[in-house]
């Protein structure tokens, strides 16, 4: 049994590697310089997605720096200055709950509310709205973990020379939990680069010459689904297979880095 | 000269259920008092009500009244963090933050506003040196409290406790997750310590608390069986109860 | 006195963000059922609901087609990714030498970071073209969404059973191999059923994403709202409707009504295996 295990494990592993093989093969002779850099083309040939990369590095950043504090705080909330049991249980199963909600669910409603009634526009800062309500509740799970991880000991430690429970959160819990939380916001933040449902439609399908917040706010992600699904024909594929490899060398790269300052601060020296 | 502790009709209960009943007791100025009983007793609850840490447990309530010196610390009108200060606690774990060796020792001063890196550097090594700790760490302070052994962590958690100048020490267990060799150092260091601090300790180690302390307190099922002179408990205790734990024959 | 004071608006602080973080999310979950209202409060609401029609034109909002649609796909992307995943597991945890299981569980965790659209992208290269051979139709199906998906869920899926799998103390193992057991006794035996709730949350953790997903199954099924004939013709599911059809209805619209009412379907499923979830974990 232990060895058709393996054997299956293979086949899947094959396949996967076929995919990224794919990706590499068809994506890599059109990833030039001038790709990386300029506008996209509907016709002809010589078209890029610098646009496309500033927006989602953008679009996730702007999220990122919005939620994250965010969470933070509504994990410390929970943990840190602890309510009520019975508080606590409801919160956790708000979190739970919205956390599971689909992102085209949460891109529905922020259509809803942003551009219908509001009426914004298609734009990198709907975009970004949008990419809040998906990431505030795992800003918030990613803190509480981290928080909770942290040995009740170093509080008590803390308080019983004197500390505040502010004190103590700052000064020793935060230090102990920063390379978990900082491990949660890389995953985070790849999970949101790769995040297409919802931006198809909050922040629109295109991008605009003079980039603008409120300008449409195309990402990588979404440019792929766009050249295969509604773009032009022939060549799209080998455009789309190169934004693929782009993108995933981007969340390849906010891994590594996250993970290894997180490294870093949890076994500090090495 | 070290203040007296003294509680008075002191009972705590978590979630209603009671821990400790009616637990009247004083350790004098300067003096080592050792607390005894069987697992569960409530001596830790007991000890972490003498700085008021029991009251971030959730559902815990305390009555009755503790004094220091001649404060009740229980009074609406008493500052948690000032008392704190005054009162130091060692757990049974040795628990250093996950700092440096300097920043461990240098957390409390900072806390109460000291900043100036001299007077820090000062206050860390003298720190260390009563806790006999200095020797062994000097040259080493950035390094990382954690790759200490687990004495010396401890008695880096002692050096923190006395590096803000508290008048009692309250010791839980100091010595339960440690080695021969290092519990006899840090029983030395205690020894050392009397006279200038109150220090309450508990201890699951009979001959420890017949080694250190001046007096010993012996708790059962949350109450307060018996106090005494150590020598004259050890010899000839007043409780068959008493008599029965430390010849091991205890049943509650 | 005066830190007592700060520390008193600190918490006050953090529980007000605390309470808006829960109002916004009740909140959400009241705008999708007030949004499906419409389609609930009329007469025969449910019979109107499961009807096999969506016919925009003619005023006909059955959710069938993408019940199924979603029902369909998930189930035969699970039944294909389970015992793939299940392997992997094992593999990884009982097979592969000591030193390389660290490395290939961060390869699965990493290769879980792959945004879905690669995977619709990889769909429409490879599996559409080869389901078009096989079934001679257009190859837009729901039996390609479902094998897109499985693949999209295999990292996840093995990462997690992996894990369970390895979290088992080792001393469980060694007892029972000293008593005799063979190995794939032991794993039978010892191994999934004490790694079981670990297994069982991790499957709902697969479902949810597979009920969820939205763009790597609507590139690859066809988007055709009419009843599936079988596994090879194409379909929709919730999610893939909800996407194409967000921007065609506006607000106060029937339509509109409906799509709230996909959103409904999909907030309570996923409530329901919240609810198991917590009961695996041991929570109320
Ligand atoms: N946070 C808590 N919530 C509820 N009950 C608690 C809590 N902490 C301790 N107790 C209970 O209070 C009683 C006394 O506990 P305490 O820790 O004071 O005992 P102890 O004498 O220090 O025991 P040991 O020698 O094992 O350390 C025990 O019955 C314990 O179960
Ligand atoms: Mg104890």
């Amino acid at each position: 049994m232990h060895h058709l295990a393996f054997f299956v494990m293979l086949g899947a592993v094959l396949v996967m590697a076929g995919l990224l093989l794919d990706v590499v093969r068809e994506g890599l002779p059109h990833l030039t310089w001038q790709f990386l850099t300029s506008a996209p083309k509907e016709r002809g040939e010589g078209g890029g997605i610098g646009p496309e990369i500033v927006n989602t590095i953008v679009m996730v950043g702007g999220a990122m720096i919005v939620t994250a504090p965010l969470g933070l705080l509504v994990g410390m909330s929970q943990v840190e200055w602890r309510p009520p049991h019975a508080v606590v249980s409801v919160f956790d199963q708000v979190r739970a709950t919205w956390l599971s909600i689909p992102s085209v669910v949460l891109g529905f409603l922020v259509y809803r509310v942003a551009i219908a009634w509001w009426h914004w526009p298609l734009s990198v800062v709907t975009g970004v709205l949008a990419l809040c309500v998906m990431n505030w509740p795992m800003m918030v799970s990613v803190a509480v973990t981290a928080l909770r991880n942290v040995p009740a000991t170093y509080r008590e430690a803390s308080w019983a020379l004197g500390a505040t429970r502010s004190q103590t959160v700052r000064r020793v819990v935060l230090p102990a939990a920063l390379g978990e939380l900082i491990n949660g916001w890389g995953w985070a933040m790849a999970r949101l680069a790769g995040e297409s449902a919802a931006l198809i439609m909050t922040a629109g399908l295109n991008v605009s010459t003079h980039w603008s917040a409120w300008g449409p706010g195309e990402t990588l992600a979404v440019y792929i689904w766009y050249v295969r699904t509604e773009g032009y024909g022939a060549r799209g594929s080998g455009v789309a297979a190169a934004t693929a490899l782009t993108l995933m060398l981007l969340i390849a790269l906010i891994l590594w880095v996250s993970g290894r300052l997180s490294d870093w601060r949890q076994h500090p020296g090495r | 000269m070290a203040p007296t502790i003294r509680t008075e009709h002191l009972s705590v209960s978590y979630h209603r259920t009671p821990v400790l009943h009616q637990i009247s007791l004083e350790a004098a100025g300067g003096e080592v008092l050792a607390l005894i009983g069987p697992s569960g007793c409530g001596k830790s609850t007991f000890l972490r009500a003498l700085n008021r840490l029991v009251e971030e447990t959730p559902g815990a309530r305390v009555e009755g009244r503790v004094y220091l010196g001649n404060m009740n610390i229980y009074a609406p009108s008493v500052d948690v963090t000032q008392l704190r200060r005054r009162v130091g606690m060692v757990f049974q774990a040795p628990n250093p933050f996950p700092f440096s060796i300097f920043d461990n020792v240098a957390y409390g001063p900072r806390l109460h506003g000291v900043t100036d890196a001299g007077e820090l550097r000062r206050i860390v090594e003298r720190s260390l040196q009563e806790a006999a700790l200095w020797d062994e760490v000097r040259g080493k302070l950035r390094r990382p409290a954690l790759t200490l052994s687990g004495g010396q962590q401890q008695r880096l958690c002692i050096a923190r406790a006395l590096a803000v100048d508290p008048e009692v020490l309250l010791l839980d267990e100091p010595t339960a997750a440690l080695d021969p060799l290092s519990t006899e150092k840090i029983e030395e260091l205690i020894a050392n310590l009397r006279g200038r601090y109150t220090i309450v300790m508990v201890t699951h180690n009979l001959r420890q608390a017949a080694r250190i302390s001046d007096r010993t307190a012996f708790f059962a099922e949350g109450r307060l069986v018996e106090v005494g002179w150590t020598r004259q408990m050890f010899t000839a205790p007043q409780d068959p109860r008493t008599e029965q734990y430390l010849t091991g024959r205890y049943q509650p | 006195m005066r830190d007592q004071q700060r520390e008193k608006v600190i918490q006050s602080v953090t529980w007000g963000l605390g309470g808006i973080f829960v109002l916004l999310g009740f909140g959400l979950m009241a705008m999708v059922l007030v949004g499906a209202w419409p389609t609930l409060a009329e007469p025969h609401a449910l019979a109107r609901l499961l009807s096999p029609t969506w016919d925009p034109m003619r005023d006909q909002w059955g959710l069938l087609p993408f019940l199924l649609g979603t029902a369909v796909v998930t189930c035969l992307a699970l039944a294909i990714v389970v015992p793939l995943a299940l392997a992997t597991g094992i593999s990884i945890s009982r097979m592969l030498p000591w030193s390389l299981r660290p490395q290939a569980v961060r390869l699965l965790a990493a290769l879980t970071a792959i945004p879905s659209v690669v995977f619709g992208w990889w769909g429409l290269e490879t599996v559409v073209p080869a389901v078009r051979i096989l079934g001679g139709q257009a190859g837009f199906s729901l039996l390609a969404a479902a094998i897109v998906l499985a693949l999209m869920l295999w990292p996840t899926l093995g990462f997690l059973f992996a894990e369970a799998l390895m979290k088992v103390p080792r001393s469980y193992v060694e007892a029972s191999a000293a008593l005799g057991a063979s190995d794939d006794q032991t794993l039978v035996r010892i191994l999934i059923p004490s790694a079981w709730p670990q297994l069982m949350n991790a499957f709902l953790v697969a479902v949810a994403r597979g009920l969820g997903e939205t763009v790597a199954v609507q590139m690859v099924i066809g988007g055709q709202v009419a009843m599936p004939a079988g596994l090879l013709s194409p379909g929709a599911t919730l999610t893939t409707q909800l996407l194409t059809d967000a921007t065609l209805f506006p607000p106060g619209t029937r339509g509109h009504a409906a799509l709230d009412a996909m959103a409904l379907a999909l907030l309570a499923a996923m409530g329901l295996l919240v609810r198991l979830s917590a009961r695996w974990q041991g929570q109320p």
